[in-house]
């Protein structure tokens, strides 16, 4: 019985799958974050059709984000 | 040819005779039934809570706030992205959760799940008032842009007073009338017209400003570069306020009542975990064409003060009058979703958690329909008080109200995820009682210090004590303990 298992790590995923899909969520999301958003995509150059550099980084890692999202979804995590 | 102020008053007007249709539809199929009126009898499917999720997080904020941000900080507010999808998140992990718990005991508000867990009537109270205090502050916001919406679109023939009191009457009376099937059904309408007029906006102005998006983009660049880096012209977006605004504007928005009573709708979990994975979808793409409009406005229109206004201004400037008439309908779609959303929010905790808890106990079903249709009333006299404060500046009363819903986090995460010691009754309410007094001081009489947001300095200093208070003294009674982290235990094992 699950509920009888106390010394369960309070937020580690129960699956191999899980913990995987958590870990790439985590990974991604902190390319969103600072210090990455200030240090090191902080720049306009080089632009994708004029879209700034951190708009456009900023960008795929958000849709990157989603995808995992739908990913974890679609394995029934 | 009419004038564009008579073509987008009369297209909000149509607007809100449809929402008021749609009502009494909805009110037919009501039956006297309170998991009917306040929770749509959770029979919630996927479409429509995803655009009642999608349109209710989205409010006058996305329309105005948003573009107004963008105006003056630039690409900062690109943060927006970032909370969009933790919301997903959240929503996916945490909100399949709360619903689990909300089918298994019938959980109606936040409120009902927390004293249920905690075994205190005194969180109960807490929460209640929490819920109520911050989200009061989110229909102000709402009814202070349908204000501004209906004196822009109607070039300041219909007053501000006057705007705020026809909206604030038409939410009040489509809410009465159906109950949140009628606010479920007007937001799939909302939810669908706010985002195509948006996107329509924008990239109608982009094309017949700067001959396209790109082309914006390339010209911001060369004019304002200041507007397309961290931490912005006037130095706002620091990675302190960037962290804050991120959790602040993600967890504080989800636990809010309005957001948590969602979750109980849903048909099923399977249904929330569909919605979490896709709503960031909808959530962060409408941010695209905010910042068309903000930095594009920026370049246009610097000399602009009120700064939430640069969207109406430039569509009555430089847009044809029936397709302004559509997009300021669709802004008034935004703030009406979201404000219909706190309103039938706030009606529930306050007949739940208050009238039904200690007021008149075991009366019926059809006792308290009534009475929360009053208590709406009664708010709709609040809300139109409140609404007299205006402010240009949106977002920063959405902060505050956000960061003050932040303030659940710790007691709903001790529910949420089962395993170790829990947290205590007493833990969660000082670590309630001194976030408040934190919040206060970092938000209204040293804001941000060190440049770190208010909700998020709160935030830790509420779980720092809630966790210490909570080792000394005694956690819910195992039986309680056993009985809802079992539910969650087996919601995840399905």
């Amino acid at each position: 019985m699950p509920s009888s298992s106390p010394l369960r790590r309070r937020f580690l995923p129960r699956t191999r799958d899980g913990r995987i899909v958590t870990f790439i969520f985590a990974a991604l999301f902190m390319l969103a974050m600072p210090p990455v958003t200030h240090a090191f995509l902080n720049r306009i150059e080089p632009s994708f059709f004029g879209v700034p550099f951190l708009y456009a980084a900023l960008f795929v890692v958000y849709a990157a984000l989603i995808a995992v999202l739908i990913l974890a979804y679609r394995r029934g995590l | 040819m009419m004038e564009t102020w008579v073509v987008a008053t009369g297209l909000i007007g149509i607007y809100l005779l449809v929402t008021l249709g749609l009502a009494v539809v909805a009110g037919r199929r009501l039956t006297v039934d309170m998991e009917d009126f306040f929770l749509y009898g959770r029979r919630a499917g996927f479409v429509v809570l995803y655009l009642t999720v999608v349109a209710t997080f989205h409010s006058a904020f996305a329309f105005l706030g948003s573009g107004g941000f963008f105006f003056t900080h630039g690409i900062g507010f690109w943060a927006a992205g970032a909370w969009t999808v933790l919301v997903g998140a959240i929503t996916y992990v945490l909100g399949s959760r709360i619903w689990a718990l909300g089918k298994a005991f019938g959980y109606v508000t936040p409120a009902d799940m927390l004293a249920d867990f905690y075994e205190s009537e005194a969180v109960r109270i807490a929460v209640a008032i929490v819920s109520v205090v911050f989200t009061i502050l989110y229909i102000q916001v709402q009814a202070i842009a349908l204000g501004y919406i209906m004196d822009v679109a109607s070039g300041g023939r219909i007053s501000f007073e006057i705007g705020v009191i026809v909206m604030l009457v038409v939410a009040v009376v489509h809410l009465m009338i159906g109950g949140l099937r009628a606010v479920y059904w007007t937001d799939v309408l909302q939810g669908v017209w706010m985002y195509i007029a948006i996107w329509a906006g924008a990239l109608l102005l982009s094309f017949e400003l700067f001959g396209g998006p790109f082309e914006l983009w390339r010209r911001v660049a060369v004019e304002r570069p200041d507007l397309l880096t961290l931490p912005g012209p006037s130095g706002f977006f620091t990675p302190g306020m960037w962290i804050g605004m991120v959790i602040t504007l993600s967890f504080g928005i989800v636990f809010q009542p309005h957001m948590m009573i969602r979750y109980y709708t849903a048909v099923d979990g399977k249904t929330l975990k569909l919605l979490g994975a896709t709503t960031p979808i909808y959530l962060m793409t409408l941010y695209i064409p905010a910042a068309l409009v903000g930095l594009g406005g920026a370049l246009v229109m610097p000399e602009l003060e009120a700064a939430d206004r640069i969207f109406p201004e430039l569509l009555f400037a430089h847009a044809p009058a029936w397709l302004t008439g559509v997009i300021l309908a669709g802004a008034a779609a935004a703030a009406m979703s979201t404000l219909d959303s706190i309103l039938h929010a706030n009606m529930t905790v306050l007949t739940r958690d208050v009238y039904q808890r200690y007021v008149a106990r075991g009366k019926s079903q059809a006792h308290y329909v009534f009475v929360g249709r009053i208590i709406v009333l009664a708010l709709l006299v609040v809300a139109c008080i409140l609404s007299l404060t205006k402010s240009d500046l949106l977002v920063h009363i959405i902060t505050l109200s956000g960061a003050g819903a932040l303030q659940l986090m710790p007691a709903i995460i001790g529910i949420c995820f089962p395993g170790g010691r829990s947290l205590s009754r007493a833990g969660v309410l000082a670590g309630l009682v001194v976030g408040m007094i934190i919040l206060w001081l970092t938000l209204v009489a040293f804001p941000h210090p060190l440049g770190i947001h208010g909700g998020l300095w709160a935030l830790l200093v509420n779980a720092a004590v809630a966790v210490g208070v909570s080792c000394m003294t005694p956690p819910p009674s195992g039986e309680t303990v056993a009985r809802v982290h079992g539910e969650v235990e087996r919601f995840i094992a399905q």
